[in-house]
């Protein structure tokens, strides 16, 4: 999920900057008091998990939780995510910092368009509610990775085949954040109910 | 008649079904407003005791598993006229069919380009054009969906130096450079040369093509271990560090906002 500095054209950077500007700009503005040490634990689970990579396939895959995070955050995912990625790209020269804006919106930005497309759906009881939480994640996964490829097409990358290589290559992140949403999901909803107060009042 | 005018007496709801559910439904709603009535005046209460044994085992898996499989990494050493690359995904293993190409460092012109093998590894003469301006090289491989490396080649570390051309001896008999300065620089200094005495010095070429050909036999396990040495690895220390980090920043966060809630 990482793109590497020195791949993308100006164009695309200077256009995911300014995405992951004012999509941070809204994050912060959504985001009150009382979420911050919800946005800041989530952050860091995003932290640990992007790094941990499980050689499957020609890169190797690592979780991403973006789709946890557009669930339980909202807007303030951009934030979280900025900030855990600054902090890859700081400590571990991963990404980079030119890059930065463009790989937050890969992560960020499935993350809000997932929240909205399943919020109706978590809202209401009983399985749908599961059935949202499940699709929450994978879809998250999906946009990811069609994302990726949208971005490397200013670099004159064939989109068809660089979307096929990104999506077939995460079919096994997208089924395995989808159960692990759905887990999370319905164990707050059991134990810590009212952090989905809120949100999926 | 009782069904409606007692909704409220949770003790005799076990008599009607319809009603329990009510009572239950009501509790419920009590008992949530209390948890989140609790919860917004202690906001540092709430800590998500989940997520820490989560937190733990991703940190302690970590440093057994390869991380950073994402990075490519790149190393490039020279040997007689060609250069060899290899390049890897740190972890993970060979970039396989990446996209490799042999820049000039300072224009970004390209000399050439190619692809990996199956064991990441791509191998090429040195172009004439860079060895006959000294250029420095930059070898640039791009992996799938995004992922890229760089290693850098510096002239003298692939051309062979200004001194030993000079001494007569062209270390690397396809190379241009090398050939093409050594005539001038032996001749030069001096020029009436007997033939008995250039006998030796083609012996002397002889020795260090030899001493060349086993130093580079003894020390490509030592450029292999320097390769290995320059990936920083993440370790345990590094995650947590990022935690900390990222708990400060929203620390600070959480102050600021805190001072501007008691300002209004």
């Amino acid at each position: 999920m990482h793109i590497s500095e020195g791949v993308l054209s100006p164009a695309v950077l200077g256009a995911g900057a300014a995405l992951a500007a004012a999509g941070t700009a809204i994050g912060l503005k959504k985001m009150d008091y009382d979420a911050i040490p919800r946005v800041a634990i989530l952050s860091a689970a995003f932290f640990v998990a992007t790094l941990i990579h499980v050689p499957v396939g020609p890169v190797g895959l690592h979780l991403v939780l973006n789709g946890l995070m557009g669930l339980l955050l909202g807007w303030a995912a951009v934030p979280a995510i900025l900030t855990a990625l600054f902090l890859q790209a700081l400590l571990f020269q991963f990404g980079g910092l030119t890059v930065l804006g463009a790989n937050t919106v890969i992560m960020a930005l499935p993350a809000v368009v997932c929240f909205y497309l399943f919020r109706p759906l978590l809202r209401r009881p009983g399985i749908a509610q599961s059935v949202g939480a499940f699709a929450c994640g994978f879809t998250a996964i999906l946009l990811s990775a069609l994302l990726v490829a949208v971005a490397l097409i200013s670099t004159g990358q064939a989109f068809l085949q660089v979307a096929e290589l990104a999506v077939l290559a995460h079919i096994p992140v997208m089924f395995i954040e989808a159960v692990i949403t759905l887990f999370i999901f319905l164990f707050l909803k059991k134990v810590r109910p009212e952090m989905l107060e809120d949100l999926y009042a | 008649m009782r069904k409606q005018t007692s909704p409220t007496i949770a003790g005799d709801s076990f008599l009607h079904r319809p009603l329990s559910a009510a009572g239950a439904r009501l509790r419920m709603r009590d008992d949530e407003e209390i948890l989140f009535d609790s919860g917004r005046r202690h906001p540092w209460k709430i800590c998500y005791p989940w997520l820490i044994p989560i937190l733990l085992c991703l940190c302690f898996l970590t440093p057994a598993s390869p991380a950073l499989a994402h990075r490519v990494l790149v190393f490039a050493y020279a040997e007689g006229d060609t250069i060899h690359t290899e390049s890897k995904f740190v972890g993970s293993g060979a970039v396989q069919q990446g996209q490799v190409q042999i820049l000039d460092q300072k224009t970004g012109k390209v000399f050439l380009t190619g692809t990996t093998d199956d064991q990441g590894k791509f191998s090429f003469k040195i172009p004439p054009e860079a060895a006959a301006q000294r250029l420095d090289l930059l070898v640039v491989v791009e992996a799938s969906m995004g992922h890229r490396g760089e290693w850098q080649m510096k002239a003298e570390s692939y051309l062979p130096t200004a001194e030993t051309a000079a001494g007569a001896a062209p270390i690397a008999p396809g190379s241009a450079a090398a050939v093409a300065p050594a005539p001038e620089a032996s001749t030069t200094p001096t020029p009436p040369v007997p033939p008995e005495i250039r006998a030796p010095a083609v012996d002397r070429q002889m020795l260090e093509d030899a001493m060349n050909k086993a130093l580079e036999r003894q020390l490509a396990p030592i450029k292999e271990m320097l390769t290995e040495l320059t990936i920083h690895r993440t370790s345990l220390t590094d995650i947590i560090g990022g935690i900390g980090y990222i708990m400060g920043i929203f620390g600070l966060l959480a102050y600021f906002q805190s001072r501007k809630k008691k300002d209004s």
